[in-house]
């Protein structure tokens, strides 16, 4: 086991007092940047699922009134074509019903929405998706049903992993902001450190020291003193993870996949709080090192 | 006090050589000039002189906390004035030092404060409770191997002090003022330890305004006088040169 026996004073100093905090702060933004990266993978992986294997076939009415038969036909013909192919899975018409309560809430009760030329949707499930087999069906149906539009939700999904993947980039973004951060303040807090134990480091030197032991003094200290800031970053950051947890559950089921963040990702937040404060350590041993060698 | 020899054996060259030292301060005036010394393993002398005659200053030259504005210095056979500083904490690891205002480290005991030059070698710390448990207990401390030095009476701290100094058996051991704040007792007690150290083959340099030491020891001099070093003789018993 480690030791963190040091030579130099615990607490008291700038640095002693500045560093819990300012690890806890950043482990605690560390532990949100995470949890943004992974909410947004299992959200995006959750539609995916939702998605993936099936297309909408959408028939235009071509009347609001009095073409009920004809309308009929034409849906009768693309669910024949539909059936009629190795890859589809399964072929399902969508009930009037079922589209008023698609389209309510945009616009209206189903009295208003009676009178509107609403199309057939067709819901289709693929035993393979491959872009060969949906030109297939694509063709097949138009053949039949020239005006029908194929939506194999491509384009929507393809979207939503742009927004996804710009979120995420964000996220990584501001990681990385904050580790910066978190190095840089670091590096000020070590240098005030040292010049607040100059007669420490002197007396250190004349009895034979190496810069390594010295740098290793202040790296074992630096280590202690994050440890306790992180352990509170971790323990906040976890908090806050159960509330939005809590929040996220009261929204309508629908709207969200549900978003099981797993073991792995709870494994992941007391490794950012240990990897910051490691971090900080070598910071700390790589500031001393090169502020002594700069010295005659 | 059972002191077992050193396995580094005291070679035939000489343990210090000053060529044409001198020194001075931001471009000031020299505080030490052309000084020539070389003296030879196992010695033991007394560095005299009036104050602000340079005593302080020659012993950081030889500790190696200031490097000559001019000359060169030599320990165990190495020119330190052009070592790399990589290469110095090696040289001062055989240097033991008892500093005029102690400079202990005030948040350690007085055992971690004797142990320093111990776990800065990585001694083994079986090997370190052990001499530095029986050094306390030889300098009269061993009752106050936990209490820091703000509890310690200034002849407490000199004897911490010369612990530290002495605890890693260097070849030369530089003090400055070492019987400064004791009873003459202590003194006695502390000056010999110093000549024990010396006949364990370290060199010894004691820089003192003692002239009751001096003379009741009757070591050789080292005389600093216009910034200038001499050797003396040693100082009879009654103040005369022998």
């Amino acid at each position: 086991m480690i030791s963190l026996r040091t030579d130099l004073p615990l607490g008291g100093d700038s640095a002693s007092r500045f560093i819990p905090w300012l690890m806890a702060i950043m482990v605690f933004l560390g532990i949100l940047s995470v949890s943004g990266v992974a909410v947004f993978d299992t959200i995006l992986s959750g539609w995916s699922r939702a998605v993936t294997g099936t297309l909408t076939v959408q028939i235009p009415a071509l009347s609001a009134i009095n073409e009920d038969s004809a309308n009929q036909a034409r849906t009768d013909r693309a669910v024949a074509a539909l059936e009629s192919l190795p890859s589809v899975r399964s072929v399902k018409v969508l009930k009037n019903t079922e589209i008023e309560a698609l389209l309510a809430p945009w616009l209206g009760d189903a009295a208003a929405i009676g009178d509107l030329p609403i199309p057939v949707l067709i819901d289709v499930s693929l035993s393979d998706e491959s872009t060969a087999i949906i030109e297939g069906l694509r063709t097949a149906v138009t053949t039949v049903v020239p005006d029908a539009i194929i939506d194999d939700h491509r384009r929507w999904f393809e979207h939503l992993i742009d927004l996804t993947e710009g979120f995420r980039l964000l996220t990584i973004g501001i990681a990385l902001i904050v580790t910066t951060a978190l190095a840089l303040t670091v590096v000020y807090a070590t240098r005030a450190s040292m010049a607040e134990f100059r007669e420490v480091i002197s007396v250190l030197h004349l009895i034979g020291a190496r810069d390594i032991y010295v740098a290793t003094q202040f790296a074992k200290r630096t280590l202690s003193a994050a440890l306790k800031g992180s352990a509170g970053g971790l323990l906040a950051g976890v908090f806050t993870q159960i509330a939005i947890g809590l929040l996220a559950s009261n929204v309508e089921s629908g709207f969200l996949p549900d978003i099981d963040l797993g073991f792995g990702f709870w494994i992941s937040l007391p490794l950012v709080s240990l990897a910051a404060a490691v971090l900080a350590m070598i910071t700390a041993y790589i500031t001393v090192l090169s502020t002594l060698r700069s010295m005659v | 006090m059972q002191i077992s020899k050193s396995s580094e054996s005291t070679d035939q060259t000489s343990a210090l050589e000053l060529d044409n030292v001198s020194l001075s301060y931001d471009g000031g005036p020299n505080v030490l000039t052309n000084l020539n010394l070389s003296l030879p393993s196992g010695s033991f002398h007394f560095l005299t002189g009036a104050s602000g005659a340079g005593k302080t200053s020659l012993l950081k030259l030889l500790y190696l906390a200031q490097r000559p504005t001019q000359g060169s210095v030599r320990l165990f056979g190495t020119n330190v004035t052009a070592a790399a500083r990589s290469a110095l904490p090696a040289i001062r690891r055989k240097v033991g030092v008892v500093f005029q205002d102690f400079r202990l480290l005030d948040h350690l005991s007085a055992f971690d404060n004797v142990a320093l030059p111990l776990r800065v070698a990585n001694a083994p710390e079986p090997e370190i409770k052990s001499n530095v448990s029986e050094l306390l207990s030889w300098v009269g401390l061993d009752e106050y191997m936990d209490a820091k030095p703000e509890t310690l009476s200034g002849g407490q701290k000199q004897r911490v002090a010369i612990a530290r100094a002495v605890v890693n058996r260097p070849r030369l051991i530089l003090a400055d003022e070492p019987t400064g704040n004791v009873d003459d007792t202590i003194a006695m007690r502390l000056m010999q330890l110093f000549m024990e150290m010396n006949k364990l083959g370290s060199n010894v340099i004691i820089a003192t305004h003692n002239e009751h030491l001096v003379a009741k020891f009757g070591f050789n001099r080292l005389a600093l006088e216009n910034h200038r070093l001499s050797e003396l003789p040693p100082l009879a018993a009654n103040g005369a040169q022998a």
